[in-house]
């Protein structure tokens, strides 16, 4: 559950999804940034398995370095390398098997996982249903950890329990319509009780050790330099084709864009859409897009001023031209949305057709600066109170966003000025301390959801702040809609789920708590030896290198 | 006399240390004040509880007075002991020493960039007539205007991208692949330097060219190579030297600029990362470094003109 999410239309077809989202040819000459028609995106959310086995594969973090390679303490594309959890997210937004055979309710409040017989962390000890309980209690007893909230309806006395040689029972206050996809990402990932216990706060860190049962085994971290893996060769579902896994921190786009196109590294996640034509034109690697939730979006900071006023976000939201935007900011490499939680969010759900259904019905997202000049006339608000909009230093996507509001807002007669505030001090807007929120009216950034399920991210902006809506700023409170989320939080089948939740997106989705610019996809940069990399937003939460070999 | 050299030793020492002190008091103070709470970095991208910061703030001394805590960081970095970094949880030291290294020979590799193409091209504008002097000048014109993120960009496209002929990205395996991959990153740092190196070299040893004792020289009929080595270029040496120190401690700074592009791991790109993440110790001993390297290789330049020229220590006395 990290803060946001959102998506694109997704047609889910076994392991290759693949998806046309339309629009016209593009002009090879152009500079992708001016790139106002790109061709169609033709979305795969993983590559053909590779073949061959290879001594070594470089793989650069445009994010940066891992702060931790724990679950749930940080995100990064090196940990779901390493800790396999009990289910496992598919390419394609499905859930399969993981360390667990079997995970699945029981009743509607019994949840019953079945370990697979044999699984052993890489240094040879068995995985027990001691580990399991650990790893999970990890998560419910840490009001801390980003998976806390998955955790919130299982019974607080002898909740998670071990019921057999190789079962693990969890009982629940009421019936929890996320927890088993929860349970395909971190918040499932099981750590050696024992080392992590020994290892305490040093665990996972540069300086610490880590105990998993993922693909790849740790083999060293030198701080500022590279993060080295390498293949676990008795992982339960085949030993990878990749020997070794080298992480580097490259956070420079252009810096990156370089060392890809040179071959200097052999691939990457979320690569800069503005170095798109170079991409394209590169005979090193290809560019793969892949279906996402991720998307961006701006929305209020806090419960006075102008951003906290529905009609003036929607009176924005009626002055930005989605499709410039996305050929603007993205390259081309995403696609409108209506609203907080899209589509490949419930791609792989057994009630996919109903979430479609409810999406389908909102109002898609259109300029219309007479009825914007309405509303802001209408709004009651001072305009000459300028919106400030908060952006992480540093992102140019975020900055090109911001340039994009300011000049949307100058149209209809409001005033924006930019906040650009260094990561760290970026990062304490997210904190419950409302003081870096004060002088603020929007905070705009970008997000995703890292394992299936629709619930997660909208709760945060939409139920009070004591039922989990911890990014809920303007105080927004709809008696109507927090019951309905509820329901479909406890609902006891995923059809119950989906109605509940659309009958309470019709109301929320036009108050605009998030006003959702574009959905992105998920782009990959592959060197042309290499294939088998999931390319799709599910490489943040399952092992993408496993396949990944020679073709 | 040696009573002399000592006391301006001492005194020496004593400024070398006072402005240490009084630039570690800056330095804590500044980063202190800058805003934002380092708890959001020690809280490591977590929502951290109220018991959370407060156990925190306690670890980390930051609910006590300032002085206490700059007592603490005085006190440990003087003890050895350069404290741990608030992102990576690993102690500072071992942050800095593997990329102190990369760094020390990028700024090596540009500073022999710099004296070879700085003092030379500075010597032939001086000595080699009127056309040689223009092309200097031109060339140093274009130098001296060209900020070093720009040179990288244009290195990278025609060295990296169009021929080919080096790496763009890293720092490379072993000392030679080190060298190789550090040329274009050494390159776009030595630009602005060269062409500052030249015009002073080549306003200095004009300068001598025209002193009194050269003409005398040159009328005892000594041969004009030793005239140069002996009269000229020597002469000239302490105001090229007296640039030095702080061109040296001014690279280390500036190869943040030159690691950011090229990828390399080192100093200067730890320092700007440490400062977006609010990662303080880091940033603390990161400039108190480059403040050491700075004061100590300018008193190291100041001691050679000295050597070279025991008159320049003079005059405040004989005045």
């Amino acid at each position: 559950m990290t803060f946001r999410g959102k998506a694109l239309a997704a047609i889910a077809a076994g392991t290759a999804l693949v998806l046309l989202a339309g629009c016209t040819p593009r002009d090879g000459e152009t500079a992708p940034t001016d790139d106002a028609d790109a061709g169609p995106v033709e979305l795969v959310a993983a590559l053909p398995a590779g073949t061959a086995e290879v001594d070594e594969v470089t793989w650069a973090l445009v994010e940066g370095e891992p702060r931790s390679l724990v679950p749930g303490a940080d995100y990064n594309f090196v940990q779901p390398n390493l800790c396999d959890s009990l289910l496992r997210v598919q390419p394609d937004f499905g859930v399969a098997p993981g360390i667990a055979e079997r995970a699945d309710w029981a009743d509607p409040v019994t949840f019953v996982i079945d370990i697979r017989p044999g699984v052993t962390f890489w240094d040879g000890t068995p995985v027990t249903v001691e580990d399991v309980v650990y790893s999970l209690e990890r998560h419910r007893t840490d009001v801390t950890s980003a998976f806390y909230g998955a955790f919130v309806l299982v019974a607080a006395e002898d909740g998670i329990e071990i019921t057999g040689e190789r079962q693990v029972t969890i009982r629940f206050v009421a019936p929890d319509s996320t927890f088993r996809d929860a349970l395909s990402g971190g918040a499932g990932a099981v750590l050696n009780k024992a080392v992590s216990e020994a290892q305490g706060p040093a665990l996972g860190t540069s300086g610490g050790e880590l105990l998993c049962a993922g693909p790849f085994k740790l083999a060293s971290w030198t701080p500022g330099r590279e993060i080295v893996t390498v293949a676990n060769e008795s992982y339960w579902d085949g030993a990878p084709l990749a020997k070794k896994l080298t992480f580097r921190f490259i956070s420079d786009g252009t810096t990156l864009t370089n060392a890809l196109l040179e071959g200097e590294v052999d691939g990457a996640f979320n690569v800069p859409p503005s170095s798109r034509s170079s991409f394209e034109a590169s005979e090193t690697g290809r560019l793969v897009v892949g279906p996402s939730t991720a998307s961006f979006s701006f929305g209020p900071a806090r419960e006075s001023g102008a951003g906290a006023n529905p009609m003036i976000r929607q009176a924005l939201s009626l002055a930005i031209d989605r499709e410039q935007y996305i050929s603007t900011v993205l390259g081309g490499l995403g696609q409108p949305i209506s609203t907080f939680v899209t589509p490949f969010s419930w791609s792989g759900s057994s009630a996919a057709e109903d979430y479609q259904a409810g999406y389908d019905a909102l109002a898609a997202p259109e300029v219309d600066l007479d009825e914007a000049k309405r509303l802001v006339a209408e709004s009651g608000e001072d305009v000459s109170v300028p919106l400030r909009v908060a952006i992480p230093a540093g992102s140019k996507e975020l900055s090109q966003t911001a340039a994009i509001i300011q000049s949307a807002a100058r149209q209809i007669g409001l005033t924006v000025e930019i906040d650009e505030r260094q990561a760290a001090d970026f990062a304490a807007i997210f904190l419950p301390d409302p003081a870096p929120r004060e002088n603020l009216d929007f905070v705009a950034t970008s997000g995703y959801m890292e394992t299936p399920g629709v619930l997660a991210y909208p709760q945060l902006f939409l139920l009070p702040p004591d039922l989990g809506g911890i990014f809920n700023w303007s105080g927004y409170a709809d008696p109507e809609v927090t019951g309905l989320l509820e329901a479909s939080r406890t609902a006891p089948d995923a059809e119950s789920a989906a109605e509940a939740y659309v009958a309470a997106q019709e109301i929320f989705a036009p108050d605009l708590l998030q006003v959702s610019l574009a959905g992105s996809y998920h782009t990959t940069f592959l060197n042309d030896a290499l294939t088998g990399a999931t390319t799709s937003v599910a490489a943040y939460a399952s092992p993408w290198a496993l396949h990944l070999g020679g073709r | 006399m040696t009573a002399t050299v000592a006391r301006q030793l001492l005194g020496r020492i004593g400024g070398l240390l006072l402005t240490l002190f009084l630039s570690s008091v800056l330095i804590f103070s500044a980063v202190l004040l800058t805003p934002g709470d380092p708890v959001v970095a020690l809280a490591g991208g977590l929502r951290p509880t109220p018991e959370m910061i407060a156990a925190i703030k306690e670890q980390y001394l930051l609910d006590q007075p300032v002085w206490i805590q700059y007592l603490h960081w005085i006190g440990g970095v003087l003890s050895g002991d350069l404290g741990t970094s608030f992102v990576y949880r690993t102690p500072v030291v071992e942050l800095i020493a593997p990329r102190f290294g990369i760094t020390v020979l990028l700024v090596a590799y540009t500073l022999v960039l710099i004296l070879v193409f700085g003092v030379g091209s500075g010597i032939v504008a001086a000595t080699r007539g009127r056309a040689a002097d223009r092309s200097v000048l031109i060339a140093t014109s274009i130098g001296v205007a060209m900020p070093t993120f720009v040179v990288a960009i244009l290195l990278i496209w025609v060295f990296g991208r169009v021929l080919g002929w080096f790496p763009v990205y890293g720092s490379g395996e072993g000392l030679l692949d080190n060298l190789f991959h550090l040329t274009l990153p050494a390159i776009s740092l030595a630009v602005l330097y060269i062409a500052y190196t030249s015009r002073i070299t080549r306003g200095a040893v004009v300068g001598q060219l025209h002193a009194e004792h050269v003409d005398t020289a040159r009328v005892r009929g000594i041969p004009r190579g030793q005239i140069f080595r002996r009269h000229v270029f020597l002469n000239a040496s302490p105001q090229i030297l007296a640039i030095s120190g702080a061109t040296i401690a001014g690279l280390f700074a500036a190869s943040a600029i030159a690691e950011q592009a090229f990828g390399i791991g080192g100093l200067g790109s730890l320092l700007t990362e440490a400062a977006a993440r609010k990662d303080l110790p880091v940033v603390q001993v990161i400039s108190l470094l480059l403040v050491f390297l700075f004061v100590v290789l300018n008193a190291v330049a100041d001691v050679a003109i000295a050597l070279i020229d025991p008159d320049s220590v003079k005059p405040r006395r004989t005045a």
